[in-house]
């Protein structure tokens, strides 16, 4: 009797391909708008992830997210390192300065400055030269990708136009002279102020004077040792934060999320979805079954019991769902596919087909108990009348 | 020859049935006596609004009387729950609709082989008995056709056809002929003599059309919520 | 009809599979970079963790200008071992040099002036004064005679009184006369006087004293190895001017038989050391470097932090206990001045003792 009722579904060509265009519908803009809010938050962690040496962050207790800067005092990297359970710890700084590039540009970037011996937190791929470079005197790492919107020659040297950064040009941070030794690329992040990597003591030399410089302690766990107990323990010890890096990722997140209203604006566009969703469904399924319910009282009448109606109408609503998210998600999957890498924060995590296919079946379940209603109050006898 | 108590498919004593209550309420059948016995066709014969369809309602299982005593195939089914009495129905009663119902978007094959997916049967071999059943009622070309591919005439075989695939023991039928011309209503009847008729099994055919009478082996008259006289027309 | 059944589950399950392929590569984020070198592991279960410097044995001596001058000669280079005593470098002592010329003729003048006091009396003199003595007594006699001549003659009429007084006058004038001429001539004879002669012998002394403080001084800057060592650093370059009191050492002296690595201990860990404690240097950048150190001694003082950073504008922030621990300079490769990463065990945790 399933196949039959999804006979009789797929027979109505007009009625099946608007439901399934209204839950494709529905689920596109479920899934799309879920993917980009998805997208947003992960970019928000996307620096945490990149620098995936470390199993733990130690940070001033007030710093929120990843662009907050609140430095410590060196000597707490000292402390870190003698903590039980720390299998190492480097220093990692963070700031924003100012850049001047050689055609007279001006702009803010993200200077981050690596433990000299080790480099350790660097970027995650090297496009040109390589990380060791670093070591060279007044060297920076800059980001191959910004050039098309932060660290590029708007105006362009002599007669050349504007062009992309390359290695070898000189860029003045805060009036300091240093050499691009090396570009790499990096997960886009929420914040859009290019980044430059260069040492921690060449960090501290160009950025302004502070009585406090030490940003972030990177530190990695003993094997056998769970991250959280020594996370706890570093705090205990050192009065100051140590996060794992998915509690820091998440705590950054949630910080951005409350502080940009992102979370209400994408919310309102899903639930639009989903109610657009309930109603197209609601409204086209609940049509379909009026318009056989002739049918169905017939077969009440010979003999199908209302559990097998219930079966045959779920069968039928399911079938409907599968091919409307199947059709939506693959939509949402291929424009995710194209816009990667894009500006556009496309992420499409396992959360979003996955809560996207429950909302379009909640959606479904919905319109089919608004319907099922009448099927079940159906009297047999009415196949009797003309 | 077996005996008239061994022939009895229906036996009905002061049947009668009430819809609504107090001031609104129809009486549809006043106290109805029937028997319908194996073997034959009997018809249920009246104006509109007699009670012919309220009757055949109860006899099928598909309405509780209000009152009165009523056996079907030896069963009294009123005293059944709602879900064994339609398990019931799909063993024992066949039914052609007055709008015969048939599904759209089914292929002939298909809508004959409902009633035997309702009582369980895997699809494949429910498919292959109603196209054996389609090619009896003489559409064996037709079996992938949609009803709306097909002519009226064909329609009510398809309809017969679903009503007796399953083999049911009682076939109830609506107006058989009502929607269709002479000759086809001819035909229709004709088959129904032929291919429904059977020693263990009892036909109910609800009709006003008279012409058709000529094929009915009792013809029940009714009025006004009884059953008024019962004539063995006299057979050609 | 049965394409157009199949069709759109088809087109379902192939957006399905598109979903799955979007998650699983939008969910692959960036390896990260591992680190050129990895960080220096904790070796013990607790641990002390400090910020080392690599010293010589001897600590790092400083060999400083004795006083401001001009380099002219350097003669040692970088990494030469020198023995104590051993010629390091030389100041310009030209004017030094001069100035003992000038006290040298001032101590050969004194001498000679001694030499002049000693050589008194003069041979020249003595003939006239003992002339002069001759002739004194000649007078004498003759004022004698002349006054016995007088004195024969009886008349006193011949000889007046008053003749004769006089006579007897001209005799004690003319031993008078003698007696200075003999005094002279002793005083002659008897030669300088010994006051004069200690003043001279004195006037020598100073000036030889002088002489050899300005031998001295020269020797002074010719700058010589105080222990016995390895040179390791020369910043003296021939012709520079060298300050007395600069910071910078002109030569940097240390004893590298066996290293010393001093290591800065946060005053807030500071509690938890134990003197004696079992400790392990990585070199910085390769970790794998790494030797264990053997406990010297712990500098009782705490003292505010020096940065390693070097940056002046720095400030101050903590305090730490400065520890000494030695090892073999054979053990890894590594260089005095160069900072190490330390753990010293600390088996007690937490807690009094």
């Amino acid at each position: 009797m399933i196949r039959i009722a999804l006979r009789m579904l797929v027979g109505d060509r007009l009625k099946y391909l608007g439901l399934v265009a209204g839950l494709a519908f529905a689920t596109l803009l479920i899934t799309q708008q879920g993917s980009i809010f998805a997208g947003f938050t992960r970019r928000s962690g996307s620096w945490i992830r990149d620098t995936a040496q470390a199993d733990l962050w130690i940070m001033d207790p007030q710093v929120e997210f990843t662009e907050d800067r609140k430095a410590m005092l060196d000597s707490a990297l000292l402390k870190v390192r003698g903590v039980e359970g720390i299998e190492w710890a480097v220093p990692l700084y963070k700031s924003y300065v100012q850049a001047r590039l050689q055609d007279g540009t001006r702009v803010v970037v993200r200077m981050i400055g690596l433990d000299d011996a080790t480099l350790t937190g660097g970027p995650p791929i090297m496009e040109e030269g390589s990380l060791e470079l670093l070591k060279q005197d007044r060297a920076i790492l800059v980001d191959a990708r910004d050039v098309d919107d932060g660290l590029r020659l708007r105006r362009g040297m002599d007669d050349e136009g504007p062009r992309e950064l390359r290695v070898g040009d000189r860029i003045d941070l805060n009036e300091h002279e240093t050499v691009v030794v090396g570009t790499f690329r990096r997960t886009r992040e929420f914040f859009w102020d290019p980044v430059v990597y260069t040492t921690y003591t060449r960090a501290l030399r160009m950025a302004p004077p502070e009585r406090k410089s030490l940003g972030y302690v990177l530190a990695r766990v003993k094997s056998g040792h769970d991250p959280r107990e020594v996370a706890r323990r570093v705090e205990e010890t050192t009065r100051l934060r140590a996060d794992t890096s998915e509690d820091y990722e998440n705590r950054s997140m949630d910080f951005i999320l409350a502080k940009t209203g992102i979370l209400p604006n994408f919310g309102i566009t899903i639930a639009l979805g989903f109610v657009i969703g309930v109603l197209i469904s609601g409204q086209l399924l609940y049509n379909f079954i009026l318009e056989n319910q002739r049918a169905f009282a017939a077969m009440k009448a010979m003999g199908a019991s209302n559990m097998l109606l219930l079966r045959m109408v779920f069968a039928q609503v399911l079938f409907a769902a599968f091919i409307g998210f199947g059709i939506g998600v693959g939509v949402t999957a291929v424009v995710g596919l194209l816009l990667h890498d894009s500006k556009l924060a496309f992420h499409m995590a396992w959360q979003v087909p996955v809560f996207g296919g429950i909302a379009i079946l909640v959606c479904c379940l919905i319109a089919a108990a608004i319907s099922i209603r009448r099927v079940m109050r159906l009297e047999p006898a009415v196949v009797f009348k003309g | 020859m077996t005996t008239t108590a061994q022939r009895i498919a229906v036996s009905c004593r002061g049947v009668t049935k009430t819809f609504g209550e107090g001031e609104n309420a129809v009486h549809a059948l006043r106290g109805v006596d029937l028997e319908v016995l194996l073997g034959q066709m009997t018809m249920l014969v009246g104006p509109s609004g007699c009670g012919k369809t309220t009757l055949i309602s109860v006899i099928a299982g598909i309405l509780n009387r209000s009152a009165g005593e009523c056996t079907v195939l030896g069963e009294d089914t009123s005293s059944l729950p709602d879900r064994q009495r339609a398990a019931w129905r799909g063993r024992n009663v066949g039914f052609v609709f007055q709008a015969l119902n048939l599904v759209p978007t089914l292929t002939a094959a298909e809508n004959v082989a409902i009633p035997l997916l309702i009582l369980g049967v895997d699809y494949k071999s429910a498919l292959q008995r109603a196209a054996v059943m389609l090619e009896r009622v003489g559409l064996g070309g037709r079996i992938k056709s949609l009803p709306a591919q097909l002519s009226g005439g064909q329609q009510q075989r398809i309809a017969i056809a679903r009503a007796l695939v399953h083999e049911p023991r009682l076939l109830v039928c609506d107006e058989p002929t009502s929607a269709l011309d002479h000759e086809t209503g001819h035909k229709v009847m004709q088959l129904l003599r032929e291919v429904a008729s059977r020693e263990d099994r009892a036909l109910i055919v609800v009709t006003h059309d008279s012409r058709i009478f000529s094929f009915a082996d009792r013809i029940a008259h009714m009025d006004d919520g009884h059953v008024e006289r019962i004539e063995t027309p006299s057979r050609a | 009809m049965k394409l157009r059944t199949y069709a759109l589950p088809a087109v379902a399950l192939l957006g399905m599979v598109a979903a799955v392929h979007t998650v699983r590569t939008s969910d692959r984020h960036l390896a990260a970079a591992p680190p050129i070198a990895p960080p220096s592991p904790s070796p013990f279960e607790r641990q002390i963790a400090g910020a080392g410097i690599v010293e010589a044995r001897s600590e790092n001596v400083a060999v400083a200008a004795p006083s401001s001058g001009v380099i002219v000669g350097v003669s040692v280079t970088e990494g030469q071992k020198v023995q104590r005593g051993d010629l390091l470098l030389r100041l310009d002592s030209r004017s030094l040099e001069a100035e003992l010329l000038q006290r040298r003729a001032e101590l050969e003048s004194a001498r000679s002036e001694l030499a002049r006091l000693r050589a008194q009396p003069r041979a020249e003199d003595l003939p006239p004064a003992q002339a002069r003595v001759d002739a004194s007594r000649v007078a004498v006699e003759d004022a004698q005679a002349r006054l016995a001549l007088a004195e024969a003659v009886t008349d006193r009429r011949a000889i007046s009184t008053e003749e004769l007084s006089r006579r007897t006058f001209a005799v004690k004038s003319a031993q008078a006369e003698l007696a200075t001429a003999e005094a002279e001539l002793a005083k002659l004879r008897a030669g300088a006087w010994a006051s004069d002669l200690a003043v001279a012998e004195a006037r020598i002394a100073v000036s030889k004293a002088a002489c050899e403080r300005i031998e001295i001084e020269i020797d002074r800057l010719s700058v010589k190895a105080p222990i016995d060592g390895t040179c390791l650093q020369v910043s003296a370059r021939v012709g520079e001017f060298a300050m007395s009191g600069s910071t910078t050492p002109l030569v940097l002296l240390g004893d590298l038989s066996r290293l010393h690595v001093r290591i800065d201990i946060d005053e807030s860990d500071a509690w938890r050391f134990r003197p004696g404690s079992a400790a392990r240097g990585f070199l910085r950048g390769n970790s794998e470097l790494a030797t264990e150190l053997e406990f010297v001694r712990v500098d009782p003082y705490v003292m505010p932090k020096r940065s390693l950073t070097g940056d002046t504008l720095e400030r101050i922030d903590t305090r730490v206990l400065q520890v000494i621990y030695s090892f073999s300079a054979d053990a890894i490769p590594v260089y005095v001045g160069q900072q190490m990463d330390v753990f010293v065990d600390s088996p007690s945790g937490r807690g009094k003792q």
